[in-house]
């Protein structure tokens, strides 16, 4: 009988399971989002939750999105996938059919989103992301995913061609790049680029996430005195990468990130430290962007950072852009909530068609669907800011170049 | 050549770090027969108690250690009366559960109070070093290095001639008979991991200058600490010097000569070895059951 | 006894009957994860709950029936369930070599050698293609799998294969080999005195569990459809199944199932909602039982039995 009562147990818990689904409700679009809110990857995923926060909120005090005349408020459901793939698909799987819910948006970090999106694409819930660019995402024939963001390789571009505009041309560049997806693929990039722009490369190594001694690894990199260095990174990579440079008393002409000197955290660890840093970018306040709901690029910037206390990363103002877009396609087919399965499969052909622009900039998906139109830009980190260096047309300020070395530096 | 002597260079002062912060691990396991698995998160502390020092009161980190030894230390002494005396004595998979128990508390506190950003401490001398002919040396982990060496002799000798440190090693080898020449075990207990943690904050505090913290670095460093522990003899506190050096010149040696992944998988394979060939460590003085 | 073996039956049999109501997609996927712990943990324990050898690296072979099942489908083209197989004999035979020195250790040294094992096998699949210049692991490019069925196929594999590993557990803790087992727990070198070979037992259990956990892995390889070396071989997997089994009461047939299905749901319905707070929940849990439930949940039921 004790095993009885606790096999009951076990089943009560079980009926936990089963959230409070609210019946038929038509008077919000309920919007899921499950992305890192903690683990390795907790602190981007944060960022991407404000950012649609940010978006919700504006829009919300307009009422919210306008389909036929009529107004709906956007309600938000963020889940935490600690990280984790498998705990990403489930979640996925979960606010599709489960929750029930209208509307998904993309989250954090090229390896959740594989997992996640064969979810999706089962279930046919368009996901945008902002925050993911790993080529392989585009790769699988996929229909119901989308990136305002570039491909991988192609976000890094600027890294590169910025060397095209400094006098004199580097001639020499090594790569190196944490060995996980988005990080390898960004390694990738740098070394086509190089190629294109006649740059010769002399050295190359992928090492794990986990390495604790980034001086052995900077110390050869270091013999090879190359005048560039392209590094494939998130943001804790970037921090060890320029504080072992600083051990090793090497500093290259050029230092170039794919990921994390654009995060406040960046500069405001290393401070001084942080200058002549490079970093890839496909946004930056000084772009002239805009649109009708966010005004201009420096008018986003500013409002993002009176409500949040810091500028927005590249990553927060793609996931706007991806959020809007969908919030456009939405209002312009009418779709009113809840959302059917027919619905969304309109909202996934409609996507494909448009050509926007938005704040963050030209959207436009590919049949891949990765944003095709959106050049990337490269920032430099001069004074503490973040100024925008290329394309030559938009850039804020030249080029510090070369940086100094570390023994020059006051 | 001057490669070489770099690649050793670094080696031995990565060593130096790994052994700062794993003498702590192998006093604890020596003398009370604990894996102590939130050891990681001692170390945690420590960092970013000299973090906060410097970012909130912009006390100069290496001023800030005497507050990170201290703080742990203390930390370690109220653990150890409160929970692992009640299991000092209990079958190893207790102390393990009751050592995880504390990581996941200790770590996701500070994931709550202090969030998951990835934080480094960057002083006006951060990274600095100096040349000896081609090769050149980052005076905080010379330092570190330096302390390293000085908490290895200080402990040895502590333990060698000092009364309180005699009594801890005769808990160690013969409990019973401790206990009936009148020495106070669940003090001497008390004392012990107190001043392992309290060796470990201090690691924890050095590491701020050079290292990225952030609350969950912990488990990693455990894993750590248990590798060099193992390679220089559980509970012989020179072996833990010894153990990181060797260590460091290893991953060093091997990052430099093939790549940085495979001086992670040598580290394992290497501990593999070394457990099933001679347990007692490289110097065969470590306890083995 | 029989009790038990009732009760379980029932459950067993609702379980199989579930799928019938026609729920979303979600609960079996969530049930098949339940499952998929349920199965972790009491492999686990088979080899660690009853000799008393805590193993720290038995994700090791979770990692190897994942890679082996998925490059077994991905290059080969073997199907699904000889796969599975393969693999689970594959892993056997890695773990008779292992086991066989492994095993030759105590108490911590034991559990730190299992864990370098893991560590480097980690490594080794993450940088052999490098190393070798072979395209065989993929390395952090990971592996993808056929799409896979629905939902209700793994829910059921998962079942079918969890079950018998729970009756298997149950016969081995009632046998000749179990009480073995349990006899080199308790007091190994009288054991070994008494003419028991206690090698032979140690090295079979662990092959045996290393068994059924790359079994386990396989199908997970296949319900996940994406794996990379990090996650099927993140240290993170033995620390579960170790908590699961403790929380739940090592050294008996259901103290795993039910550690591995009371936390799997607390991490479910808590975990996704209250974030870094569960954990905290969990281990002020796991302090509470060490203080006061040594034996583990189990030891609940157990308490009140005999206090009549």
């Amino acid at each position: 009988m004790r095993y009885l009562k606790v096999v009951l147990c076990v089943g009560i818990l079980l009926g936990l399971l089963v959230p409070t689904v609210s019946s038929a409700q038509a008077t919000k679009f309920r919007i899921g989002c499950a992305l890192p809110l903690t683990g390795v990857f907790g602190k981007d995923g944060n960022l991407v939750k404000d950012a649609y926060t940010f978006w919700a909120d504006t829009i919300n005090a307009k009422g919210g999105i306008t389909v036929k005349g009529k107004k709906y408020p956007v309600e938000l459901l963020f889940f935490d996938d600690k990280s984790d793939k498998a705990e990403s698909a489930k979640l996925t799987e979960r606010m599709a059919t489960v929750e029930k819910l209208d509307l998904l948006l993309g989250g954090f970090g090229s390896d959740s989103l594989f997992a996640a999106t064969p979810i999706s694409e089962k279930y046919k819930y368009p996901v945008i992301s902002g925050g993911a660019s790993s080529n392989k995402l585009f790769e699988r024939g996929f229909k119901y995913y989308f990136s305002t963001l570039g491909k991988a390789t192609e976000e890094v571009r600027g890294c590169v061609e910025v060397a095209n505009i400094v006098n004199p041309k580097p001639k020499t560049a090594a790569i190196i790049g944490s060995d996980i997806l988005f990080t390898s693929l960004a390694a990738e990039g740098f070394r086509e680029s190089l190629k294109k722009s006649g740059i010769q490369e002399v050295y190359w190594e992928l090492f794990p996430l986990s390495l604790d001694d980034y001086n052995s690894l900077l110390f050869k990199v270091k013999q090879k005195n190359p005048d560039m260095l392209l590094v494939g990174s998130h943001l804790k990579v970037a921090l060890n990468v320029m504080k072992a440079l600083k051990e090793v008393d090497f500093m290259p002409k050029l230092v170039a990130f794919s990921y994390g000197p654009t995060v406040p955290d960046f500069v405001k660890s290393l401070g001084k430290d942080a200058e002549y840093v490079v970093a890839a970018a496909e946004w930056a306040p000084n772009l002239p962007y805009k649109d009708a709901i966010f005004g201009t690029a420096r008018e986003l910037n500013d409002n993002y950072f009176k409500r949040f206390g810091r500028n927005p990363d590249y990553v927060e103002v793609a996931s706007i852009g991806g959020a809007l877009v969908q919030q456009w396609s939405i209002e312009k087919l009418g779709l009113v909530p809840p959302l059917k399965e027919a619905d969304r499969v309109k909202l996934m052909e409609e996507l494909h068609k448009g050509d926007w622009n938005t704040v963050y900039g030209r959207i436009r998906f590919g049949a891949d669907g990765a944003n095709v139109d959106h050049p990337p830009v490269a920032v430099q980190v001069q004074n503490g800011k973040l100024t925008t260096v290329f394309p030559k047309d938009v850039a804020e300020k030249p080029v510090l170049y070369p940086a100094k070395p570390w023994k020059e530096r006051k | 050549m001057a490669l070489t002597l770099q690649a050793l260079v670094t080696g031995l002062l990565m060593g130096g770090v790994y052994a700062a912060y794993s003498s702590g691990f192998s006093l604890i396991f020596g003398v009370m027969n604990i894996v102590n698995i939130f050891h990681g998160e001692l170390i945690m502390i420590g960092a970013f108690t000299t973090y906060w020092m410097f970012t909130l009161y912009h006390i100069d980190p290496f001023l800030a250690l005497p507050v990170s030894i201290v703080s742990v230390g203390a930390l370690g002494y109220v653990i150890q009366r409160v929970l692992i005396n009640r299991v000092v004595e209990a079958p190893p998979m207790i102390s393990y559960l009751c050592t995880f128990g504390v990581h996941l508390i200790l770590s996701n506190l500070a994931l709550l109070l202090w969030s998951a950003d990835f934080r480094t401490v960057t002083t006006s001398y951060s990274g600095v070093g100096f040349s000896v002919g081609p090769i050149t040396v980052p005076i905080a982990r010379l330092v570190t290095f330096l302390i390293a060496i000085a908490t290895t002799v200080g402990l040895h000798l502590f333990l060698e001639k000092a009364r309180y440190g005699k009594a801890i090693r005769a808990a160690s080898q013969d409990k019973e008979m401790a206990r009936l020449v009148g020495i106070d075990i669940k003090k001497v207990y008390a004392l012990t991991f107190a001043l392992g943690a309290a060796i470990t904050g201090l690691a924890g505090g050095l590491l701020s200058t050079y290292y990225v913290i952030y609350p969950q670095m912990g488990l990693p460093y455990t894993i750590i600490a248990f590798c060099v522990v193992v390679l220089g003899g559980m509970g012989y506190i020179p072996g833990a010097l010894i153990g990181g050096l060797l260590l460091g010149v290893i991953q060093s040696l091997t990052a430099t000569y093939l790549n940085s992944g495979l001086s992670v998988a040598i580290t394992f394979i290497l501990l593999f070895i070394i457990l099933i060939l001679k347990p007692q460590g490289i110097l065969g003085r470590g306890i083995v059951e | 006894m029989r009790i038990k073996l009732f009760t379980g039956l029932v459950v067993f049999l609702a379980l199989l009957a579930f799928p019938l109501a026609g729920a979303e997609g979600y609960y079996y996927r969530t049930l098949s994860m339940i499952f998929l712990w349920v199965g972790l943990a009491s492999a686990w324990n088979l080899t660690s709950g009853f000799t008393g050898y805590i193993d720290f690296g038995a994700v090791a072979y979770f990692g190897i029936g994942n890679y082996a099942t998925a490059l077994l489908m991905t290059k080969a083209g073997v199907p699904f369930f000889p796969s599975i197989m393969i693999s689970g004999v594959l892993s056997g035979l890695i773990a008779l070599f292992i086991g066989r020195y492994t095993m030759k250790l105590r108490g911590a040294y034991f559990g730190i050698a299992t864990l370098a094992f893991a560590e480097a096998a980690k490594q080794i699949v993450l940088e052999f293609d490098r190393t070798f210049k072979v395209r065989f692991f993929e390395g952090s490019d990971g592996i993808t799998l056929p799409i896979a069925h629905d939902e209700t196929f793994f829910y059921y594999t998962f079942l079918v294969v969890v079950g018998l590993i729970v009756v298997l557990v149950f016969t081995i803790n009632r046998n000749k080999f179990g009480y073995a087992l349990k006899a080199i727990k308790e007091a190994e070198d009288s054991a070994e005195l008494a003419g028991v070979n206690t090698r032979r037992y140690k090295v079979s259990v662990y092959a045996l569990t290393a068994i059924l956990i790359a079994v386990l892995g396989g199908i997970n390889a296949y319900w996940l459809t994406y794996i990379s070396p990090l996650d099927v071989f993140s240290v993170i997997h033995t620390i579960n199944m170790i908590i699961m089994a403790l929380f739940g009461g090592t050294g008996t047939v259901f103290g795993p199932v039910i550690g591995a299905f009371v936390l799997s749901i607390a991490n479910e319905v808590i975990g996704s909602r209250l974030l870094y707070t569960w954990l905290l929940m969990l281990g002020v849990i796991l302090l509470v039982v060490v203080v006061f439930l040594p034996r583990g949940m189990i030891g609940l039921v157990s308490l009140r039995r005999h206090r009549r």
